[in-house]
């Protein structure tokens, strides 16, 4: 196997997958953020976007928190430090693919 | 997938939709009205009110924007967290502004002491065409204010200050008059920013809104 075949082999699919690479991105730049702004942000309708954050969230790469922001019940989303890590992961090896395809 | 490729976009994106809702500027220039028209209310009943209005508006003014956030913003567009980096990008430059007053208000304070005893040339000139000099201040933290929070048209307001300031001094209107075309101004931006966000994100439907389904 190629170096680069073994750099695609290595991109995780679970967040490759263009919706929740989305979602992904989304939090990643943000500390929290709630299922609403969410929707917003990704354009999605409310059950995918749920689909995808349950696939998420079953893999520990995103956490769902229900908290209160002034006496105001949220469903607080954040990445976990294990989706961090993962996201970056996805970052570098998909960078190192693309760097190794020719022009 | 979204046309937004970049991680920078994206957090643009987020950070704008939550203040693309005008409040700031409505916020922003009924603070530059009111300063207005506490100078008038000052020349007019003689009673200090411009040397105080400052203050007293950024304690009635602050807490009624966080409460205007939560009740129009936040039902219609959901609640976001963002990261330190971003807040400490905008405390260093809130810092900087606050070092910066500090720096005007001692100048200030050299302006009124060497009265008597004859100011040195700089200072007569730098009050001399004082309008000026906040016109260009305005522009200056306009621009700054835009960079850091990415909101464009924060350049325009700086600008349009600068604008009103320099033709003011030619055409020798006052202070609080300028004050009040401004805020004036920047209101009535606001309010169409206000309208035009409300439309865009009108209520959600039921509790539903912010629930994982």
């Amino acid at each position: 196997m190629s170096s680069s075949d073994a750099d695609i082999q290595n991109i995780d699919r679970l967040i490759h997958e263009p919706s929740r690479l989305t979602i992904m991105m989304n939090l990643y730049v943000v500390e929290s953020a709630d299922f609403q702004f969410l929707q917003h942000q990704t354009d999605m309708t409310p059950g995918n976007l749920s689909s995808h954050l349950r696939k998420l969230e079953d893999a520990g790469y995103v956490e769902v928190t229900k908290e209160f922001v002034n006496r105001t019940p949220h469903t607080a989303l954040r990445l976990t430090r294990k989706g961090r890590e993962a996201f970056k992961e996805y970052r570098r090896n998909v960078k190192r693919f693309i760097d190794k395809v020719p022009e | 997938m979204t046309k937004q490729n970049t991680l920078r976009e994206i957090e643009k994106k987020a950070y704008m939709s939550y203040h693309q809702d005008g409040l700031l500027d409505i916020f922003v220039g009924l603070y530059a009205l009111a300063f207005g028209l506490g100078m008038i209310a000052d020349k007019m009943l003689e009673f200090g009110f411009g040397a105080i209005m400052p203050a007293i508006l950024v304690a009635i003014v602050l807490p009624i924007w966080i409460e205007a956030k939560r009740k129009i913003t936040m039902p219609r567009i959901g609640f976001v967290k963002f990261g330190a980096r971003g807040s400490n990008k905008l405390f260093a430059l809130l810092l900087g502004l606050t070092v910066a007053g500090l720096g005007v208000f001692m100048l200030f304070g050299v302006f009124l002491a060497t009265g008597q005893i004859g100011r040195p040339w700089w200072i007569e000139i730098l009050f001399q065409y004082g309008m000026i000099w906040i016109g260009l201040g305005a522009a200056v933290i306009g621009s700054l204010f835009a960079y850091t929070m990415g909101l464009k048209r924060l350049h325009g307001y700086g600008l349009l200050t600068l604008a009103l300031f320099v033709s003011g001094y030619f055409l020798s209107i006052p202070f609080e008059y300028l004050l009040l075309a401004i805020g004036s101004i920047i209101i009535a931006s606001g309010a169409a920013l206000l309208v035009q966000f409300a439309r865009r994100y009108p209520l959600p439907k039921g509790a539903q809104a912010n629930v994982v389904q």
